[in-house]
């Protein structure tokens, strides 16, 4: 049990670190999103060896079926040509503030999570789905709705970047 | 499904793969030749004829011209990208047919989510139809990707809407126990109840598959072959593959929602299963040489102006019937 169970979150561990390399090193836009699909692949992977199947097919379904195919075609319109001003080396300082802004979160993240950590089960246990819905439905209804309120300021803000350029 | 994962069920799951490619396998050359007989039939002529008896080796020898063929990558195409996309279309298939209940028995891997797990590694298909599009380095295969997204992400909507009304109704998400809920007789089945949800499935999941006549990504008349022009061999026989592999599919998950399964009046079995799936997929080739293809427009229009709102109200109607 142990030994398959390390394997597979080494497996899934390489697929999401050379996705992010892929994503953010690519020249080619499209190149960079395969890395993507790449490492919500991988975090799948994660979700199921975590016993959260539900979990892990949501973010197929959503991520890999719906955002990819949609930042592909912003892609497709944007007309991302391999030789374009990506493929230019990035200067130095750009580079560091990328890694920096990029391990930033960690560092806040990574003390807290040493300090207090949770204790951790042998076997996790799957939610049953019901359950899942209830918690969110009941619980934590708050968060849940701001989420959804996140989503729409976004949109409305898109939709007001695109109003603005259109005046001039 | 269950956390101890066990050399046995490993084994288990591997195995059952290895069935469902021999079963796609053998499923795409007599498909072929259904659909080619079909299309002769309704077109008033004999179709593949000469090579066996009543032509019935023509999908053989199509097979082994389509493996002998050489493979060619168009100059400056992304070699990456090109080549991941064939593979990436037909691989995913394999696994949607794992879930799906054949007989009382025989099931690849009964898991609880089975309804969840198709419709996700389901969406594999546009992103690899994308690649290749993108990927070939061609403007046919690139105006082919975007109509397949365009569609496909249209479509995709109303068959979730459908699938849901369903779920709602039997309460799970498990393809086994969906069919357990069903009876034998054709009264008992869910298409009885859920008709419109039936017929919104079908719509969209002719629309999913690229089946004609909602195959504007492979528009022939039009877009050469639209994603898939600049595969030779087995390049576009991967893609080919997996185009019936989804029917299968689309087919077997459509059975398994609404024709009550491997149910039937008398003697319960794999044969009842696969008797209502080749049904439906010679509706869908009858379909295809019917109809002629819509127009881009038309399909969007259809989408969004009718199936969306009637599986929403469907989805409203299903829930408040529920909370009675």
């Amino acid at each position: 049990m142990e030994t398959p169970a390390i394997l597979a979150f080494g497996f899934y561990f390489l697929v999401i670190v050379v996705g992010c390399f892929m994503a953010v090193g690519c020249a080619s836009l499209v190149r960079a999103l395969v890395g993507l699909v790449a490492t919500l692949l991988g975090v799948a992977g994660m979700y199921l060896l975590l016993n959260a199947p539900f979990m892990a097919f949501m973010q197929i379904l959503i991520y890999v079926g719906a955002i990819c195919v949609l930042i592909f075609f912003a892609l497709m319109l944007a007309r991302a040509d391999a030789d374009g001003d990506e493929a230019d080396p990035a200067p130095a300082a750009r580079t560091f503030k990328g890694v920096l802004a990029a391990m930033l979160p960690g560092a806040l993240l990574a003390p807290i999570l040493m300090l207090h950590p949770t204790a951790s089960k042998m076997i996790p246990a799957e939610v049953p789905l019901a359950e899942l819905g209830r918690r969110l439905m009941e619980d934590y209804v708050l968060p849940f709705e701001l989420i959804s309120m996140v989503l729409l300021i976004s949109m409305a803000g898109a939709v007001l970047l695109v109003w603005e350029r259109r005046d001039k | 499904m269950n956390a101890t994962i066990s050399f046995d069920s490993v084994l288990h799951v591997v195995l059952a793969l290895v069935g469902v490619a021999v079963f796609v396998g053998l499923n795409g050359l007599l498909l072929v030749y259904a659909e080619r007989k079909v299309a002769g039939f309704i077109q008033r002529r004999p179709g593949p004829y000469e090579v066996g008896p009543q032509g019935i080796l023509q999908a053989v020898a199509d097979a082994l011209k389509l493996i002998g063929k050489q493979l060619v990558r168009p100059d400056r195409a992304d070699p990456l990208l090109f080549w991941m996309a064939p593979v990436l279309a037909f691989f995913p298939v394999l696994l949607l047919f794992l879930p799906i209940p054949f007989s009382p028995l025989l099931t690849g891997w009964d898991v609880n989510l089975g309804l969840l797990l198709i419709l996700a590694f389901a969406g594999f298909n546009v992103l690899a139809l994308l690649l290749a599009g993108w990927g070939s380095n061609n403007k046919y295969g690139l105006l082919g990707a975007a109509r397949a997204v365009a569609q496909s992400v249209a479509y995709e909507i109303p068959l979730l809407l459908a699938v849901l009304a369903i779920a709602f109704q039997e309460g799970t998400l498990s393809l086994t126990a969906i069919v357990g809920g069903q009876g034998g007789m054709p009264w008992q089945w869910n298409i009885v109840v859920q008709p419109l949800a039936f017929l919104i499935f079908f719509v969209s999941a002719l629309g999913e598959t690229n089946r004609a006549p909602f195959d504007l990504p492979e528009a022939e008349s039009e877009l050469t072959a639209g994603f898939h022009t600049e595969y030779s061999g087995m390049g576009f026989g991967m893609f080919f593959l997996a185009e019936y592999a989804n029917m299968i599919v689309a087919c077997s998950v459509c059975t398994v929602l609404f024709l009550g399964g491997w149910k039937g009046p008398f003697l319960d079995g794999a044969w009842w299963f696969l008797a209502k799936v080749y049904g439906l997929l010679l509706s869908m080739m009858w379909f295809r040489w019917t109809y002629p293809r819509v127009r881009f427009d038309q399909l969007l229009n259809l989408n969004w102006r009718w199936l969306l709102p009637l599986g929403v109200l469907n989805l409203l109607a299903t829930a408040f019937v529920m909370k009675l």
